[in-house]
């Protein structure tokens, strides 16, 4: 299907209104569209992070991988955090606010469960087999997002929805669950993406039953994993996205 | 007269909870799991309203409903968009080929029957 026709922001502002769409926050939108325009300067992406103490953390954070506390940072500016991991990064880390609240959303709206971001440093790897369920993405920007679970945590979250016991549950029943919570998350994503200017389309969830656990990081993309934990049940997204594929 | 809704998703959860979402009213339920069996399904079924999903193998829900627009019978069929996908532009060009509301995933029962009550006239179920 041919890439649909620019809209008037105007327009879509009051058909976002009319349908209920809840809003993309301005700050994500304006660095993501300035991100994605690829030519933009260092100076102006850093004079919005600048903007939002939150993202700058996260950015300071994300370029000081081996820091255990802020004294321990080497990077201590913007600027400087900016140029040491790329401006790639920076589009995957001002997504990552909105897509947090997405999987909240998610959880508590079909599962009725509360679900948050896990405290540095307590995720857990999964070393047996887990469910792993993969949306793919393709257009102007190309990647995947995984999501990772126990298989005891996929039958609780079906039997949920579903309002059955998790014996009563085949695995194609559980896998429909959970290829849909993907595809919910993944439509989240990418449609900030498109918002960002970034048109791509997505492929139906895929299902498989893995021991991999590695975050999946081809070359020129940029990839992080989320974990969240609620009810004890843990729950990992990871996203992968190469956002300069043209 | 009970009215006739007709589901289009891949995912069987989906339909099934939209199916349950309507349980108090007085509805008969047709489902189909892309859009071209959509197509086929509504052809036969005459549905008062289409609740369409995008991302579907086959044949997507914007292939499926810019075809439903062009067919001299069913053209003008409401449908409600229920998709993940809520990019704004993307909205616009499903909304310009001419829908009757889009509801995101997830999504609650009631705001689907709330969307769903401005379309068509549900009618509570007899006990």
């Amino acid at each position: 299907m041919p890439a649909p026709a620019a809209a008037p922001a105007k327009k879509t502002d009051d058909l976002a209104k009319r349908f209920g769409l809840a809003p993309t926050p301005e700050s994500v939108l304006r660095l993501t569209q300035l991100v994605a325009r690829r030519e933009a300067s260092a100076e102006d992406v850093a004079k919005i992070i600048a903007q939002d103490k939150g993202l700058a953390a996260r950015l300071l954070r994300a370029a000081n991988p081996r820091a255990d506390t802020e004294e321990d940072y080497s990077c201590t500016t913007v600027e400087d955090a900016l140029a040491r991991i790329g401006m790639s990064w920076v589009l995957l880390l001002a997504m990552t606010d909105p897509l947090n609240r997405a999987v909240k959303n998610a959880f508590s709206t079909l599962f009725n469960l509360e679900l948050n971001p896990m405290l540095a440093g307590t995720a857990v790897p999964f070393e047996e087999e887990h469910v792993r369920g993969e949306v793919t993405f393709s257009g102007r920007a190309t990647g995947l997002v995984h999501i990772r679970m126990m298989p005891s945590t996929a039958a609780t979250l079906a039997a949920r929805l579903l309002g059955l016991s998790p014996a009563e549950l085949d695995e194609a029943a559980v896998n429909d669950v959970i290829g849909e919570l993907n595809n919910i998350v993944a439509g989240n994503f990418k449609s900030n993406l498109c918002d960002a200017g970034l048109d791509c389309k997505l492929a139906p969830p895929q299902i498989t039953r893995t021991t991999e656990f590695e975050l999946f990081r081809p070359d020129g993309n940029v990839a992080e994993r989320c974990g969240f934990r609620g009810d004890d049940l843990d729950v990992f997204i990871d996203i992968s996205v190469n956002p300069w594929t043209d | 007269m009970s009215k006739k809704i007709l589901t289009v998703d891949d995912s069987k959860t989906i339909r099934m909870i939209i199916q349950r979402a309507f349980r108090a009213h007085d509805c008969t339920f047709s489902e189909a799991g892309n859009g071209e069996e959509g197509l086929a399904v509504a052809a036969g079924f005459r549905p008062d309203l289409i609740v369409l999903d995008i991302t579907m193998p086959v044949m997507d829900g914007v292939t499926m409903l810019t075809k439903l627009r062009q067919d001299p019978v069913l053209k003008g069929t409401p449908v409600i968009m229920l998709t993940a996908e809520s990019g704004r532009e993307s909205v616009a060009s499903i909304a310009a080929l001419g829908i009757s509301d889009y509801l995101v995933k997830p999504f609650k029962e009631t705001e689907l029957i709330e969307k769903a009550g401005k379309v068509i006239q549900l009618l509570p179920k007899a006990a």
